[in-house]
């Protein structure tokens, strides 16, 4: 793989990767808690466009928008059904509530649609090939999606009402409220537009590899680990979390360590040193861990202790 | 014999389970830390239990407390960078910890001895169970149920005599926040060191309990679910209540094993059964969050009135 291949992929995964942690970090800044829902909510949304596209016969772009915009709504109803009561609560009762929905959420779709690996039915797409690269049609998509997604945020946070309003309900709820801004109402559009965002990073991921029950919980440490670097409940740490982890996770692999603890051939012979391929999800974890130890608050975090 | 057979596997689980429950209790119910890799902690003592006795050729117990110790190391390991940061950042750090540790026995298959077929996704098997050889086939589930029982009876008196101690005090006062603790003098971060330490290391004697009794482990059996299950226990029994923890086992062992029953009457795959179990577990442990938050077993709490009536009689 050349040079440039790894970084192609790795601004496809961070693309990816953005339109989730991006959605994690504003429910988490509005709402104070970390939601373990959140990737399942995506899967939802994966396994939504799954049956319009499978069963129904839509063409995946409109069956990937419907899907998404389907379960933004769902989460809406799950926001009134559990989380709207527990407003108030402490953020670990919240946490744990989550960890139970998400678990409900990914075995009832295990329930319907079995364990075993499953696609869309897309087009056959011709990569693009040069001398140094290959880069499919679809990955251009996702690339365009993450950035579009990104723009389109950054706009609505800082050009809308809307996003004034939820900026100042980050930064202090209670003023917020008092100031005459309908909390509750933030609240709706923040759980639409996070888990649209979510649902459509979910179903681009399942059209690059494969759609399976379980992917929601093979990307949480990723994704939350993207969130955490950038600062949770920080929009804009969020995209470059995401961006630094999509880097970390194809350089990791791609990396010959033996080179660089033989400092280039100096000290003996340079043996081919990588990361197993077994140990990609380890190397968000190690990163995770890294920022932890070092800058809690992630890179781009608040100074203050939410 | 069927029947008393069954009823012998399912007290053995709500044994090892419930050593597992009181250890997460320790650490969630009392302290408030929020452990969503508890499953690591079986797996580490159920493997490091395995290898003394198998590829060591240690005794039983030498391979008990050596679980034991391995779990614990890890629980004060993973502690130690999340140990000043709020509880959002103790869930995914265990989370995601508990995974490497099956993927690391997924992927190192050396540790199991030199043998290729043995470790790895193949698993361990043939792990000898202790003193089998003065047992009869039939009387031997009883010797482990007395085995495992001692074991729960020798955690829950641990732990209820550090929770009733000022050690306990000290860590349900963190679990309600840093800063009252904090102000008292009490090093916050070691407390919670020790409970991770602590917790880690039942979790671990549950672990090898759970090996030689199955006599076959391998990483597959240490999904993120098992976390989730006990989580459900700790949450319906009762958190900060000892008893209300081994409940929740009794509770939730009973319903997991008796739910694969149902599909002798209705007409289910096994597959499909497993899952809506766990939709199950999953809207359990939501509705308790929501509408009992106490779980069945409340919380002693020390009574204002009593703390008040002894300062003014002394």
């Amino acid at each position: 793989m050349t040079f440039t291949q790894v970084v192609i992929n790795s601004i496809v995964r961070a693309s990816e990767l953005a339109l989730l942690s991006l959605g994690l970090t504003i429910v988490y800044d509005i709402l104070r808690f970390a939601n373990f829902a959140h990737t399942e909510f995506a899967v939802v949304g994966v396994y939504v466009a799954l049956f319009l596209n499978l069963t129904l016969g839509l063409p995946i772009v409109p069956a990937a928008v419907i899907a998404s915009i389907a379960t933004g709504l769902f989460s809406i109803a799950v926001d009134r059904a559990i989380f709207k009561k527990m407003r108030s609560t402490s953020g670990i009762i919240v946490m744990v509530t989550s960890l139970g929905l998400a678990i409900a959420l990914r075995n009832t779709i295990r329930a319907i649609y079995g364990a075993t690996a499953q696609n869309y039915s897309v087009p056959l797409q011709k990569p693009i090939m040069t001398e140094f690269f290959r880069i499919t049609p679809l990955q251009i998509w996702i690339i365009a999606t993450g950035a579009a997604a990104m723009v389109l945020f950054h706009l609505l946070l800082h050009h809308t009402k809307l996003g004034k309003a939820m900026r100042a309900a980050s930064d202090d709820p209670d003023l917020a409220q008092a100031s005459g801004i309908a909390t509750e109402k933030i609240i709706t559009y923040v759980w639409f537009i996070a888990i649209t965002f979510a649902s459509l990073g979910g179903i681009l991921i399942g059209m690059e590899t494969y759609i399976l029950p379980y992917m929601g919980f093979a990307i949480i440490v990723p994704v939350f680990c993207a969130t955490i670097m950038g600062g949770i409940g920080n929009p804009y740490g969020a995209m470059l979390g995401a961006l630094v982890l999509g880097f970390a996770e194809n350089f990791g692999l791609y990396i010959n360590f033996g080179k660089i603890l033989s400092l280039g051939g100096l000290l003996g012979q340079n043996k081919g040193l990588f990361i197993p391929t077994g140990y990609k999800p380890a190397i968000s974890f190690v990163i995770l861990i890294v920022v932890l130890l070092i800058r809690p608050r992630g890179i781009l975090g608040k100074k203050k202790e939410g | 014999m069927g029947l008393i057979n069954f009823l012998v596997y399912l007290a053995i689980m709500m044994g090892i389970y419930g050593i597992l429950s009181l250890s997460l209790n320790l650490q969630y119910g009392f302290t408030g830390l929020a452990n969503f890799g508890q499953v690591a902690f079986f797996c580490l003592g159920a493997y490091a239990s395995t290898i003394l006795v198998l590829v060591f050729h240690m005794p039983f117990i030498v391979g008990l407390f050596g679980g034991m110790a391995v779990a614990a190391l890890f629980g004060f390991v993973i502690a130690i960078p999340t140990a000043d940061l709020k509880e959002d950042y103790w869930a995914i750090v265990t989370l995601a910890a508990a995974e490497i540790v099956r993927i690391f026995f997924l992927n190192e298959d050396w540790v199991a001895g030199p043998d290729p077929y043995i470790g790895g996704a193949f698993g361990i098997g043939g792990i000898p169970q202790p003193l089998r050889s003065l047992f009869s086939p039939h009387t031997y589930p009883f010797f482990y149920l007395a085995l495992v029982l001692v074991c729960l009876f020798a955690t829950y008196i641990i732990i209820n005599t550090l929770t009733a101690s000022p050690f306990g005090r000290v860590i349900k006062s963190i679990r309600e926040g840093d800063n009252l603790p904090q102000a008292l003098g009490k090093d916050v971060k070691r407390f919670r060191l020790k409970v991770m330490a602590l917790g880690g290391g039942f979790g671990g004697v549950a672990g090898c309990l759970w090996a030689h009794f199955h006599g076959f482990v391998s990483p597959e059996q240490f999904m993120p679910l098992e976390t989730f299950i006990v989580w459900a226990m700790v949450i319906v029994g009762g958190k900060a209540n000892n008893k209300g923890a081994i409940f929740g086992a009794v509770v939730i062992v009973i319903f997991y094993n008796c739910t694969r029953f149902l599909k002798d009457y209705i007409p289910i795959e096994e597959v499909t059964l497993a899952s809506l179990r766990m939709v199950a577990i999953g809207i359990l442990i939501v509705v308790a969050m929501l509408f009992m938050k106490e779980g069945l077993v409340k919380e002693k709490r020390i009574k204002e009135s009593i703390v008040l009536k002894k300062a003014c009689s002394e």
